[in-house]
């Protein structure tokens, strides 16, 4: 089973994003937020990680190039699911190394099949 | 916000004693500017609870959704496998499928029994038949040894008489027609005591043959009625299987509906994080705010961070509108891959 890490500070988005992601077979783990992942990451590899932008201690961008920085992590998909949607912000994404980019509120079939796409 | 929170805080930065431009004197001023203060810093508290009951709420209903969707799965996986659909149950002796297979089974078994009962009660008619004519056949037998009996009887009479004829020539001769007599008496007597046995013996398998004629006559009527309610049993069996099959397959479609609706509801739930989000700057703004009037007031002395403070930095596309910000924006519910 495919693991997944949902990084938000909303409990509310992780549960419904996690909601999602179970009911579509994957097992999940939740942070809420950058610096919370990366405890959590520590010998925990993941298949892929879903994060939010805008998160207190850590933010999503701040995550991502965290997370890059790591061979483990280094081409393993991160989603961006924000809604922050500022052109500008999604670029700043792509730069840090986000695999893509997800505008709330969300679509749980769309997401699935998004996940279904950027894993390998 | 509403309006008349808006318009008091103007009227605060008017009064503030730091401006010198208020009406009233700076005692006054200070104490509507404490009140006005305080009510901010309860408008803040009311909004961070307002946004947590409504995220609890969410909270609650996703775990509701939880338990909805899983028990739906629970049923639907439960129905699969009583019908035997579910491609590993078909073997299960539990499953509805299983068990059409075990009775459907049964009433064929128990009809081919019958059926060989009836084969093998009509096979038993045939040899008594053949009995019976066997029985006819030693009869008739036994009337031609009859008639050699009564030939030997006559012949033996006959050589008594020329023997008498002979005189004392004839002595040996008489000795061997009176034996011949005494045999002839004797061989009537078995004949006629095989002729009884022969008669019994038919009489006997006529007595058998009538039996398990009867018996046949009934066993056809049994098989062919139950043959009629083995159908009968195969037919309800596959009847209330499609019924079943068909209740499964609308559950199931049922099942499908449920996970779109709740997909819809996720969605729709996602408004709480924006409405979360939003309720966050505006408390993070009045803070903003507060602390500006308490410097312009000059209750607070402005510090290198307090100087800095800024509004909140809007991050949807909503906000940005209302703020008269708008850029390029992404819609909602957008996916780029990059």
């Amino acid at each position: 089973m495919k693991k997944v890490l949902i990084v938000d500070d909303s409990v509310s988005m992780r549960q419904m994003v996690g909601f999602t992601l179970r009911e579509g077979g994957f097992e999940v783990i939740e942070a809420e937020h950058g610096q919370d992942a990366l405890d959590k990451l520590q010998g925990a590899p993941v298949d892929l990680v879903i994060t939010d932008l805008n998160m207190p201690v850590m933010d999503g961008i701040t995550l991502i190039q965290n997370l890059r920085s790591q061979p483990a992590m280094k081409t393993k998909p991160i989603l961006m699911l924000t809604t922050e949607g500022l052109v500008g912000k999604k670029e700043l994404g792509k730069a840090a190394g986000a695999t893509g980019w997800i505008v709330k509120p969300f679509d749980p079939e769309k997401l699935l099949q998004t996940v279904a796409k950027v894993l390998p | 916000m509403p309006e008349t929170h808006h318009g008091g805080l103007s009227e605060i930065a008017g009064e503030s004693p730091s401006n010198g431009s208020g009406p009233g004197g700076s005692t006054g001023a200070d104490e509507a500017l404490a009140q006005y203060l305080s009510q901010l810093g309860r408008m803040g508290e009311q909004l961070r609870q307002t946004s947590k009951q409504i995220e609890d709420s969410v909270v609650g209903v996703c775990d509701s959704f939880q338990g909805i969707a899983a028990r739906a799965r629970a049923t639907v996986a439960r129905a699969t496998g009583f019908l035997g659909n579910d491609g590993q149950s078909a073997s299960d002796r539990q499953s509805f499928e299983g068990l059409i297979e075990t009775c459907s089974g049964t009433l064929v078994k128990i009809l081919n029994t019958t059926v060989e009962a009836g084969e093998i009660s009509r096979r038993a008619i045939e040899r008594m038949e053949e009995i019976d004519k066997a029985s006819q056949q030693i009869s008739d037998a036994l009337g031609q040894l009859d008639q050699i009996t009564n030939s030997n009887r006559m012949l033996a009479f006959n050589a008594r008489i020329e023997a008498a004829h002979a005189g004392a020539a004839g002595t040996g001769f008489a000795v061997v027609a009176v034996e011949l007599a005494a045999a002839t008496v004797k061989s009537r007597s078995v004949t006629a005591h095989v002729g009884e046995l022969a008669l019994n013996l038919r009489s006997l398998a006529l007595s058998t043959l009538q039996d398990l004629r009867n018996m046949n006559e009934k066993d056809s009527e049994r098989v062919e009625q139950c043959r009629m309610e083995v159908d009968e049993s195969l037919r309800d069996l596959q009847s209330a299987h499609s019924e079943m099959a068909a209740m499964l397959n609308g559950m199931t479609s049922e099942g499908a509906l449920l996970a779109t609706d709740i997909g819809s509801a996720v969605r729709g739930l996602q408004f709480q994080d924006r409405i979360s989000q939003r309720i966050a700057h505006v408390v993070s703004d009045l803070d903003t705010i507060c602390t500006r009037l308490k410097i312009h007031a000059g209750h607070v002395a402005p510090g290198p961070a307090a100087a800095d403070e800024g509004f909140s930095a809007y991050t949807m596309q909503e906000e940005r509108e209302v703020a008269g910000l708008g850029e390029d924006e992404a819609s909602a519910g957008d996916v780029e891959l990059f």
